[in-house]
């Protein structure tokens, strides 16, 4: 019996993890939440960088120039990603990467593959609207290279849209960029089907699912740093056992949110029977856990925590737009009773 | 990551499956058959049977050889709980000395007491009680006032416990007893492990919400303790507690998960019968609780890989039991709400008899309390887990 991280998936993370710290910290975070919509919202530094680092290449096959590695090292990045809030289309590109490998003719992979895995270019995926009628909110639409969404409104078919024109789409969490897009070329990936877009699906709701926990997790950690020194009545508010027990039961959520997302990674990468129920498990935990966490950032930060100037917020703005991204907790809840009841 | 068990592990599950088949009665695993029994003859017919399964060689898994254990990895464990859950085994009879006392006597206890304690127990000879709690000292058990004054090779014990599981049927008791006089708080307290068949010690039973008794009261009243059978130190018993309660942890979250996930099976089922598995409400309500189920399977496999690499858990163990008794208690208080203006009656329109379900609603009250209240188990993550100043 083995679960858990390996030595080497955690050293994954951890790399992800410090290259934020030392070079795309939250100031710079704030630097592209304060550009605002006019920027693209992709820092040409840490973008080069999850070319170079592999980051976009993780799942790529190696005869395509990529990693070859499963769900379980990209969500390992994804939580890394989310705990540091950073901004850039890596999601939409490790995904687009993931169906064009699944779905597509030699010819499409040979041409994408190893553009995608090397940060060259960006992808984008989409599971909302459609190619032939326009697909509203694609994450980093506007710069991608290539997007992968749903041929038309019921068919199973998915597509290739290259040269959309984007419109950017306002949002509130400004750690990412929202874009509707229409026209373009359309070119359908040959292998797609309900059950490998379902996949899909699973997939990209799991790398949610794991930037959800590294949020939760890092709101949590800052937020128990800052009641271990912030003083009241004389004594650290940490020491409050209100303050106290309810860091606790944080610490267990998203510590189970943590094994639910690995397992749900490994159930999708294995194809395990319990697949859909763990994706959905996770999902859910997930979107809960970093709701509530993030709202205690700002409750146990206090007045400061509501100050534009902290940035409790951009935790909690991003926690709001991933918790419900391919399914809100009501929505997963309503899978799992579908399956279990 | 690898989700199985090894070659041998499953051999052992296979092994354990066509006993545990040929050895339990059809009608034990009726639902209702052991509520239907007073607590004495559910006591005798589980003990006998106990002592079948360890002399078929199905006890101290993980326990070495040389205690007349099997020697067993801690997969074999988590299998062999999850088997039991599985074949709807009773209950064990001797808890706390298994998962608890058996473990601290291999540390640290002499090689008399080894010798003394740890076959008898195997075999469930010996019925063993944990005398932690008194009326005044619950979740502050340093505050114990029960006292024990050497008198040459013995201590005298005078004092009472209280909800002390197994009182009743308790053969020795292993009790935290102050024994250096005017000492406070965590010093100059010993474990003595105190025959309970002696003219000074009485048990009595305490009836629970259930109805049943499972747990009691013990009075020592000049209660006699040979010096040698103190664990552990004289006077340093709060350390040898400590130790005691850190065999908490360990791998039975396994089948924890399979017996929960059963009742879920059953709640769910009592839903369809009422037609309130349509209620959105309750659909979320399940689902939410599934969501903990699956989060507290996960997290058990967690625990049992860490416990195979040999590491120490230590203060995360508060973690496992937040997750699994939040959880339990919550599964439960769905249940009422499913059955809605019904909740109390003893059986469905259709004949369905909620008794058991019932008895499990009841039940659930007690496990944030027992073991470290939820309230204990979250101050305890708080400051030692996240480091939060006390
Ligand atoms: C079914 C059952 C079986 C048991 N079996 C045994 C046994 O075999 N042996 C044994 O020794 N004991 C046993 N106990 C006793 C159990 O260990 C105690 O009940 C438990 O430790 C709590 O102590 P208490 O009952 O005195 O509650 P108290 O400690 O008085 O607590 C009352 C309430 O105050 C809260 N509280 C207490 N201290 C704090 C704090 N510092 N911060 C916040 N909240 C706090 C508690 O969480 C609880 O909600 C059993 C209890 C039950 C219910």
């Amino acid at each position: 019996m083995f679960f858990a991280l390996t030595e080497e998936q955690q050293e994954f993370g951890a790399a992800v993890r410090d290259y934020l710290a030392e070079r795309f910290d939250l100031a710079a975070v704030r630097d592209v939440v304060e550009a605002g919509p006019g920027d693209d919202g992709n820092p040409a530094a840490l973008w080069t960088a999850a070319g170079e680092q592999g980051w976009t290449a993780v799942t790529v096959p190696e005869e395509h120039d990529g990693l070859g590695l499963g769900l379980v090292e990209a969500q390992v990045i994804a939580r890394a990603l989310g705990a540091g809030v950073a901004p850039g289309p890596w999601r939409g590109t490790v995904l687009a990467a993931d169906a064009i490998r699944l779905t597509g003719s030699d010819e499409q992979r040979a041409a994408w593959l190893p553009r995608l895995a090397a940060g060259e270019a960006v992808g984008a995926f989409t599971t909302r609207g459609s190619a032939a009628d326009g697909l509203p909110v694609v994450e980093y639409g506007a710069i991608a290279d290539v997007v992968v969404a749903p041929s038309g409104p019921d068919a199973p078919g998915l597509c290739l849209v290259t040269g959309a024109s984007a419109t950017p789409a306002g949002s509130y969490d400004g750690t990412t960029r929202l874009a509707t897009l229409a026209g373009g070329t359309t070119e359908p990936l040959p292998g797609a089907s309900a059950g490998l877009r379902r996949q899909l699906t699973d997939r990209a709701t799991v790398l949610v699912a794991a930037d959800l926990v590294g949020i939760a997790r890092e709101a949590l950690t800052r937020t128990v740093a800052y009641d271990r020194d912030r003083e009241q009545f004389g004594v650290p508010v940490g020491s409050f056992q209100a303050v106290k027990h309810a860091l606790a039961d944080l610490h267990v959520g998203v510590t189970m949110a943590a094994h639910a997302v690995l397992y749900a990674a490994h159930a999708a990468d294995t194809g395990a029977d319990d697949a859909e129920l763990a994706v959905a498990v996770a999902k859910a935990k997930a979107s809960e856990v970093a709701l509530q966490a993030t709202a205690a950032m700002i409750q146990y930060h206090g007045g400061i925590g509501y100050t534009w100037e902290h940035e409790a917020h951009f935790f909690y703005k991003r926690a709001r737009r991933l918790a419900g991204q391919y399914g809100d907790v009501a929505s997963q809840r309503e899978r799992i009773a579908a399956l279990t009841v | 990551m690898d989700l199985t068990f090894t070659a041998a592990e499953e051999e052992f599950r296979s092994e354990l499956r066509s006993w545990l088949s040929a050895h339990i009665p059809g009608e034990w695993t009726r639902p209702g058959f052991w509520e239907s029994l007073d607590d004495d003859e559910s006591f005798r017919l589980r003990r006998d049977w106990e002592r079948e399964k360890a002399d078929a060689g199905f006890a101290g898994i993980e326990w070495p050889t040389e205690y007349g254990g099997r020697g067993g990895t801690p997969g074999m464990k988590a299998i062999y709980d999850e088997e039991m859950v599985r074949a709807r085994a009773p209950r064990t009879v001797n808890p706390l000395g298994l998962a608890f006392l058996a473990p601290t006597v291999m540390a640290i206890g002499t090689d008399a007491q080894r010798k003394e304690i740890i076959g008898p127990l195997l075999r469930n000879e010996v019925i063993w009680c944990q005398g932690f709690s008194e009326p005044g000292a619950g979740s502050d058990l340093a505050a114990l006032s029960t006292k024990g004054v050497r008198d040459g090779d013995e201590f005298v014990v005078n004092g009472q416990k209280v909800w002390t599981t197994n009182a009743v049927h308790g053969d020795k008791i292993f009790t935290l007893v102050r024994t250096e006089p005017g000492s406070q708080k965590h010093r100059g307290i010993s474990m003595l492990l105190i025959d309970m068949n002696q003219p000074g010690v009485t048990a009595r039973p305490l009836k629970q919400m259930s109805g049943a008794s499972e747990f009691g009261e013990v009075f020592f009243d000049d209660a006699r303790v040979p010096v040698s059978d103190c664990l552990g130190e004289i006077g340093d018993g709060w350390r040898t507690a400590m130790l005691l309660l850190s065999f908490e942890r360990g791998a039975s979250g396994i089948s924890q998960y399979t017996e929960f996930r059963r009742q879920y099976d059953e709640i769910a089922a009592v839903a369809r019968k009422l037609g309130r598995d349509t209620d959105p409400v309750i659909r979320d309500d399940l689902a939410r609780v599934l969501t903990e189920l699956e989060c507290l399977r996960l997290h058990s496999m967690h625990v049992l890989t860490q416990v195979e690499q040999g590491r120490d858990l230590g203060f995360e163990a508060s973690m496992t039991k937040l997750q699994w008794s939040e959880t339990f208690q919550d599964l439960w208080e769905v249940y009422d709400r499913i059955l809605g203006e019904d909740a109390t009656l003893d059986a469905l329109p259709d004949g369905t008899d909620l008794r058991p379900l019932h008895a499990q609603a009841m039940w659930s009250r007690s496990v944030t309390i027992w073991g470290g209240s939820s309230q204990v188990q979250r101050t305890i993550t708080a400051e030692r887990v996240l480091g939060l100043p006390r």
